[in-house]
């Protein structure tokens, strides 16, 4: 990596798993910027570093972008009928296909994030932004491994993700997701996260083959979230 | 040209008022003929405002979107209701694959609420700041009806 934009330096530690010897050496070595700007790149790295240790440790949750490296951790729910059970789409049987379907889809999607427990991810989180007389909101996704479910990781991440995205978009003033009348667990993470439930939506999409009822829950940008 | 220049009737609709004759050539030519579905409302043979209806995209043609909007002097005269119940009957017919027909009427507009009750729709609920009208968010109520027939939940 030859850079001397911090911004990129960032993005960099972010998706790497890296020790403090390796943040001395790489910007040593690699990095050719004047000797401030290194020092606040090292500075920049090193506070990273230190607050996803401390995560792991706690085996806090953590957004970050995802990386083709991740497919494998991707694949353990892509993979499950349990976790795809309320998706449109069907569980990925081909690694292939997720790889193409991240290279294609997640990689370049303006906000896809993974949810990480201890720095690993677990599960994932979008939101698929409108445009023109939709630009106004937004419609949020997400999904968990199933052995991660119950413990509270998916609420986290919903928290997380809302607070994020109506800080990084502009002119989003409603953040709404849509869940099948039958998925009671995904229903509840969005009331202890503080979305209003609006109504049911009747046979609003289809899923499976079968058209399917749809509660709309909504957040607005004005809304205290529930801490 | 009567509804589509006047205010009061554009006042919930995305497109504001048409200016010019050019205008509402273009809009017939380039977005009402072509449409998939769009209908003259027609009082004694002569147009007073239009109807349309929006099918979904791909795996969502069962559902489809209606609007509708009225010349103001054919308001209170129970027009657009007829209208709106002729419509679903045309389309329910016109494709029989149709399961769910759709509108929102902005909170501000408690008439066209009423066109949609009178007319068989069932209120689903309040959908706050869902579209972007006049370079505002509005809050609006999303109405359904279903092809299968009214289900209460």
């Amino acid at each position: 990596m030859e850079t001397s934009d911090p911004a990129a330096i960032r993005r960099f530690f972010q998706r790497a798993e890296v020790t403090d010897i390796d943040v001395c050496r790489v910007l040593n070595s690699i990095l050719r910027v004047k000797s401030q700007q290194r020092q606040e790149a090292r500075a920049s790295c090193c506070s990273i570093i230190k607050a996803k240790k401390m995560a792991e440790e706690r085996r806090e949750i953590t957004l970050r972008r995802f990386d083709l490296s991740d497919l494998d951790d991707y694949m353990v729910w892509a993979s499950d009928d349990r976790v795809t059970a309320f998706c449109r789409w069907d569980s990925y049987t081909d690694k292939e296909d997720l790889r193409r379907y991240m290279r294609e889809t997640v990689l370049p999607h303006p906000w896809f994030r993974a949810v990480c427990l201890g720095g690993r991810p677990i599960g994932a989180v979008s939101v698929e932004l409108g445009a023109g007389c939709d630009r106004c909101k937004g419609e949020l996704g997400y999904a968990l491994a199933a052995a991660h479910w119950g413990r509270g990781h998916a609420t986290a991440a919903v928290k997380m993700a809302v607070r994020s995205v109506f800080r990084e978009v502009e002119g989003l003033e409603r953040v709404e997701a849509l869940v099948d009348v039958d998925n009671k667990a995904s229903q509840r993470v969005l009331e202890k996260a503080g979305f209003a439930r609006e109504g049911v939506l009747r046979k609003s999409t289809v899923l499976k083959g079968r058209t399917r009822d749809l509660v709309m829950f909504s957040l607005i940008s004005t809304d205290a979230l529930v801490d | 040209m009567t509804w589509a220049s006047d205010p009061r009737v554009t006042r919930f609709q995305r497109r504001g008022p048409c200016t010019s004759e050019e205008d509402a050539r273009r809009y017939l030519a380039d977005h009402v003929l072509p449409h998939p579905w769009y209908r003259a409302i027609c009082v004694d043979g002569r147009p007073v405002g239009s109807i349309n209806a929006k099918p979904g995209q791909g795996e969502e043609r069962f559902k489809a979107s209606i609007a509708y909007r009225l010349a103001y002097q054919h308001w209170g005269r129970g027009i657009a209701t007829a209208a709106l119940r002729a419509a679903v009957s045309s389309l329910l017919e016109e494709w029989p694959h149709l399961e769910r027909l759709e509108a929102i009427a902005e909170v501000e507009n408690p008439a066209s609420q009423r066109v949609l009750e009178k007319a068989g729709f069932l209120r689903e609920g309040l959908l706050r700041k869902y579209v972007m009208l006049h370079g505002k968010s509005r809050d609006v109520v999303m109405y359904s009806l279903l092809a299968a027939g009214p289900k209460l939940r």
